[in-house]
């Protein structure tokens, strides 16, 4: 392991590698990536693999949008095949209050240039054989959102960015963040130490506990989040499906096999990756509801993941008050996986140029206590 | 030379493993997850046993193994319709696998 | 097609001598099954309109609707098997197609249509299955000789007891044919009728044969997730024994895919239980007694034996001396056909060039069996590695596991011999009795 490095990213998950690729692609490549597990070990590696342009906030759309174009292109960037199918993404509401946030969220996209549609239960059907859309309102239509295969996401932008210099440490966690003068000097592994000037959190579910390795308290905090997987079957289900009520969501994988979650407003914030019984029966329960002839799928497998939530529903980004060198990249709850092609791009330019940048500034850590918060609301699949 | 195949399920070949221990998969987890062994419909009763003993022979000794990948139910592939009536209105954190 | 009542579709299929049951994922190779003890995916066709079902599990019925799934045009006949021939020693499936982004998304659109087994299931969709709850002090699960014996020491210690087995008959191991006529006149099959007697009427053993448990969460309570075929049980437990057994595995070297190669306790099966002998000449591999007894007793009804393929350098001489060509030191390096194995290549070791070549219409292959330790797993318990047999549960004297409530005995614990897994079913239950009265197990 390299004992200096001009920037340490702890987290070797979408969000940290993506930084490292953009930055080692724009010229930096002195990186050392820290990553507890094996590639793919946090939720980089546990997610559904959903790409979605349709959010509420103009910022989110933006990058979402910027990150789908990236998707587009990244296999044949990285030499990996991520198998991003874009078969859209349906969202259903069931009362009047989220059909109105459907309707405004829709305008907001069109406005921003995505092909976002409002559906009625009957054209719904039509796009989903077999959906069962009693007491739906109405329905919002993306064709341009998708699913890919998270895991190989993961691998070519390691490999890539390996191969520009970054130095990749998996098995590795870090113990202690130096601080001196309120400037970092130094990280602490359990495999040696790293002189630098600059650390970057990208350590989604466990970032808060990273935070305070250098005396920092962030407001994130991780909730589990649970998934499962059927049997592999021909295709069948073009769109994802996202039922606005409960939060239930699934989709047909490369593979066929229908991969799908759902919230669960009981679950509190744990570090737990364990799998429920609940989860099990609940999931099954919204997909026979939803899709009636999925009663004969057989589910093969079920697994839990982090949703890194803060309180706004946005992400952490940039400098820390109080240490110099300390910057934040964490807290995209369930959807980092969406953004991160976008975030680690512009999060790249912004430390190489040092311009300023707005997203950065708006999503700083300093917003918790000033109280300058705007919600991000759909934070589903 | 034809294939060897560990995993019948997703066709994973020894030649695949090979090349995914030396591009630095050297645990079963991300084995697991750069070839897709144990990913199937028999979720590893096949080749968890084989992919081990391969390990094994790569990293020199049993005790290099350590743990099987992660287990998760089911056991079998079972229908969605035998859980959906498992009404289940405990906290979350009472009945964890 | 002829079959007997009640005798597996998947026996029914092979002894109307049919050969490739489905094709595999990315190659397009022939499957079929080499289990038969509803674990491999090798006998997985469309049963009914219901896609995945494993014929091995599946009683056969008349006027059942049987098909095969994936190839074109047909799985029998699957050109795709091409990508079989042309690819050597395989395809990378990350860094194909990925020289331009638009070749990718073509590339990704074509292989879409590859993917998948089956089709949705036809007919009326299934609803959703009535649930029971239930609540047990001991839930054992797996009926095979370490599962009954212990039900049986805890019936003799007046404990109550709940056993699932996943088949219709319990009994496991002791079912099988060629441990059925033990050394010492103590066969299995007459040990099972004991230990039936020993528990016919017990009020102590609810046993509940043809279910399946397929998950154990644990908690402050643990629970049992097991699957009927018309209802759903939930069992929260206090106490959990797993005797779930093991896993039959094959000797995997070039070839060992193809359909006819079988696992000794399958074929067993086929031809003890069933009559079935799915392929002649039959080539046997292996080294333990009960093989070289399956041999003489192959002979004996008739089947052409080309060889006993033994790795030891001197194995013990069969019974059926003479009968068929006993080739020491030697093991199968490559197995070839088409859709079925026909010939069989045997060498020194698996890095020597092969020195033998059999005729070969079926081969039983004889490797250590996989400890089914997934539902231990589930319920947090220490699992280890010994190359001897695979991953498997971390057991005491006691049958104890790293969870104070879950205990286990017999083949998911390792490798062991009948007698050694009665002997730990007898002593788990001996453990948990103890741990249930709070350490002075009664004797009646």
């Amino acid at each position: 392991m390299r004992d200096r490095a001009e920037l340490v990213i702890i987290g070797g998950g979408v969000l940290g590698l993506s930084l490292a690729y953009h930055l080692a692609r724009m010229g930096l490549g002195d990186i050392v990536v820290i990553e507890q597990g094996y590639l793919c070990f946090g939720a980089s590696g546990r997610n559904g693999g959903g790409v979605r342009q349709q959010w509420s906030t103009e910022d989110h759309i933006r990058l979402a949008r910027r990150s789908v174009a990236i998707y587009r292109r990244l296999a044949a960037e990285t030499g990996f095949n991520i198998w991003f199918r874009q078969g859209g993404y349906l969202f259903l509401s069931r009362d009047a209050v989220a059909a109105a946030t459907l309707e405004r969220n829709v305008k907001l996209q069109n406005s921003l240039g995505l092909r976002t549609r409002l559906l009625s239960p009957a054209q719904a059907r039509r796009l989903v054989d077999g959906l069962d859309t009693s007491g739906v309102e109405l329905c919002a239509y993306n064709p341009d959102d998708g699913v890919l295969f998270p895991w190989p996401v993961v691998w070519g932008l390691a490999r890539v960015a390996t191969s520009l210099g970054v130095e990749i440490n998996t098995f590795c966690r870090a113990t202690a963040i130096d601080v001196q003068g309120g400037r970092i000097v130094k990280v602490v592994t359990d495999r040696g130490a790293v002189a630098t000037s600059r650390v970057v959190n990208a350590a989604g579910g466990w970032s808060s506990q990273v935070a305070r390795l250098a005396g920092v308290e962030l407001p994130n905090r991780p909730y589990r989040h649970e998934i499962l997987v059927s049997e592999p079957l021909k295709p069948f289900l073009e769109p994802m499906v996202c039922d606005l009520a409960d939060g239930t969501y699934f989709s047909q994988t490369m593979r066929g096999e229908i991969c799908g979650g759902l919230s669960d407003p009981l679950e509190h914030s744990s570090l737990n990756t364990s799998s429920s019984l609940r989860f099990l029966s609940r999931m099954s329960a919204s997909l026979l509801r939803l899709l009636p002839r999925l009663g004969g799928v057989k589910i093969l497998r079920q697994w839990a993941g982090y949703y890194d939530e803060t309180p706004d529903g946005n992400p952490v980004l940039g400098r820390t008050a109080g240490v110099e060198g300390f910057i934040q990249l964490n807290g995209f709850g369930g959807h980092g996986f969406m953004l991160a092609p976008a975030v680690g791009q512009i999060m790249a330019e912004w430390l190489l140029r040092r311009v300023r940048e707005p997203l950065v500034e708006r999503y700083g850590l300093e917003r918790f206590s000033s109280g300058q918060l705007q919600r991000e609301t759909l934070v589903i699949g | 030379m034809g294939k060897v195949i560990v995993c019948r399920c997703e066709d994973v070949t020894l030649e695949d493993l090979r090349q995914a221990f030396a591009a630095g998969h050297r645990d079963l987890e991300s084995l697991k997850r750069f070839t897709g062994l144990s990913t199937g419909f028999c979720q590893g009763k096949c080749c968890a046993a084989h992919a081990g003993r391969f390990l094994a022979e790569l990293r020199g000794g049993d005790d290099m193994v350590c743990d099987p990948t992660r287990t998760r139910p089911l056991l079998h592939p079972t229908p969605a319709a035998c859980f959906a009536a498992i009404a289940s209105g405990e906290a979350p954190d009472q009945e964890d696998a | 097609m002829p079959a007997r009542a009640g005798e597996p579709l998947a026996a029914a299929l092979l002894a109307a001598g049919v050969q490739v049951f489905g094709r595999s994922l990315k190659y397009h190779r022939p499957r079929g099954p080499y289990c038969l003890q509803g674990h491999c995916s090798g006998c997985l066709m469309r049963v009914d309109g219901i896609p995945n079902v494993r014929t091995c599990q599946t009683a056969v019925r008349a006027g059942m609707v049987v098909e095969r799934q994936r190839g074109w045009p047909s799985a029998s006949f699957d050109a795709f098997r091409a990508l079989d021939w042309l690819s050597g020693q395989g395809i990378d499936h990350h860094s194909m197609f990925t020289s331009s982004a638009a070749t990718n998304r073509l590339a990704a659109r074509f292989v879409r249509r590859l993917s998948g087994f089956g089709e949705l299931p036809a007919g009326e969709p299934r609803p959703p299955a009535p649930v029971e709850r239930w609540q047990r002090q001991v839930v054992v699960v797996g009926g095979g000789a370490a599962g009954l014996q212990a039900a049986r020491e805890l019936h003799r210690r007046g404990v109550r007891s709940t056993l699932f087995e996943r088949q219709e008959v319990a009994g496991g191991r002791l079912l099988d044919g060629s441990d059925s006529a033990g050394g010492d006149g103590q066969g299995s099959w007459a040990r099972l009728a004991e230990l039936h007697r020993q528990l016919e009427g017990s009020e102590n053993l609810e046993l509940l044969p043809g279910t399946t448990v397929v998950a154990v969460y644990p908690g402050d309570r643990l629970q049992v997730v097991a699957v009927q075929e018309r209802r759903t049980l939930v069992v929260e437990a206090e106490r959990l024994l797993l005797a779930c057994g093991d896993y039959e595995q094959v000797r995997l070297f070039e070839g060992s895919d193809l359909p006819g190669v079988f696992a000794v306790r399958a074929f067993d099966r086929l031809f003890y239980l069933h009559g079935v002998i799915p392929g002649e000449p039959v080539v046997l591999c292996g080294d333990s007694p009960r093989l070289l007894r399956l041999a003489g007793d192959l002979v004996a009804a008739g089947v052409e034996v080309a060889a006993l393929v033994s790795g030891a350098t001197r194995p013990p001489l069969p019974a059926g001396e003479g009968a068929f060509p006993l080739v020491p030191g030697r093991l199968p390096v490559r197995a070839s056909g088409g859709r079925w194995i026909e010939r069989l290549e045997i060498a020194p070791a698996p890095s020597e060039p092969a020195d033998g070549l059999f005729d070969c219409g079926c081969l039983v292959s004889e490797y250590p069996p996989a400890p089914a330790y997934e539902l231990a797993h589930h319920a947090g318990c220490r699992v280890d590695f010994d190359s001897a047999c695979g991953f498997r549960v971390v057991v005491d004297d006691g049958g104890r596991t790293s969870n104070a409530a879950v205990f286990a005995a017999g083949h998911c614990t390792g490798a062991m011999s009948l007698e050694q897994a009665l002997e730990a079913g007898r002593r788990a239950a001996t453990g948990m009795a103890e741990s249930l009265s709070g350490g002075s197990g009664r004797e009646d």
